[in-house]
């Protein structure tokens, strides 16, 4: 095709009436093709299944995170019931003081204790 | 005719194999809308070094939004209305990039790479069509894809475009005006 006739095709393509489904066909066969180099979609290929990797790689850390976390808290949860429990059966009660360990203890003799007198 | 396109089933079928983790069945629909893509990517683009990174980005970011895809459209414009957003962005990041560090347009960073150069009508008529289409602005370089290159109606491409139908024909009639006076030059 003569690059006057391109022309021509390319203004008529504007027209809002123009039938366009085979101005791309005689556009090819002039030579005028839009491709992507060789090898397109293997990169694609390549860099959506190996984001996939990533993006597994990353669950599978989440997951595991999780799966610790859990595992942590719920030890701790059991170790403040087993202090809170003996705390109980030692002392009788579970107020703030027996808690801290001052159950026992008067306020004055705390003060001599600290001061001495 | 060039609008690719499967029949619904066949298509339903890929991209439910696709989202199950079905490589081949992903590779299929790249396959068989890469041209579609080039045509909308590179003909806003140019045969620029960008352009293949683009196109890559149109099928990275379909296949993790196809489980958004409800069939309700064909496969080709959900994939065609990706590029034509990811082409858009790249158009405005690179308009912005250009102001900010060069008083250049960017047309001269496009290489004019002709698929058969063993013709010099062929490159020569490539030629043509790349300058031309890089030579329009954005807004009407779109509309010209569509049409030109797409082969999408006014109605289709003002659907495409997510536009107004009068605002694509008036930008048709404006894209003519200024595509005359741009191949007058060349």
């Amino acid at each position: 095709m003569k690059a006057s006739e391109i022309k021509k095709l390319l203004i008529s393509s504007l027209n809002a009436n123009t039938d366009t489904t085979d101005i791309s066909g005689r556009l090819e066969e002039s030579g005028i093709s839009f491709d992507f180099k060789k090898g397109f979609s293997e990169k694609v290929m390549n860099k959506v299944f190996s984001v996939g990797i990533t993006v597994n790689k990353e669950v599978e850390f989440v997951k595991s995170m999780t799966f610790a976390f859990n595992r942590i808290a719920l030890t701790g949860v059991a170790a403040i019931v087993i202090l809170l429990l003996s705390i109980f059966l030692m002392e009788g009660t579970i107020s703030f003081n027996s808690f801290i360990g001052l159950s026992n203890n008067y306020d004055e003799s705390i003060v001599c204790l600290l001061t001495g007198n | 005719m060039i609008k690719e396109s499967y029949n619904v089933p066949e298509e339903t079928d890929l991209v439910t194999a696709s989202l199950n983790g079905d490589k081949k069945a992903f590779g299929e629909i790249v396959t068989k809308y890469q041209k579609m893509v080039a045509r909308t990517v590179k003909g806003m683009l140019g045969d620029s070094v960008f352009a293949d990174d683009i196109g890559q980005e149109v099928f990275i970011k379909l296949y993790y939004s196809l489980s958004e895809f409800r069939g309700e459209a064909k496969l080709s414009t959900y994939i065609q209305k990706i590029a034509v957003n990811l082409t858009l962005n790249e158009i405005k990041r690179r308009k912005r990039f250009f102001s900010m560090f060069s008083q250049k347009g960017n047309n001269e960073m496009y290489e004019f790479e002709v698929a058969d150069q063993d013709n010099e009508e062929r490159k020569e008529a490539s030629e043509l069509v790349n300058k031309a289409l890089q030579a329009m602005d954005p807004k009407f370089r779109i509309i010209l894809t569509m049409r030109m290159l797409q082969g999408y109606s006014t109605k289709e491409t003002a659907e495409m475009l997510d536009l107004p139908l009068g605002t694509v024909l008036s930008r048709l009639s404006r894209a003519q005006e200024q595509l005359r006076n741009i191949l007058e030059k060349l």
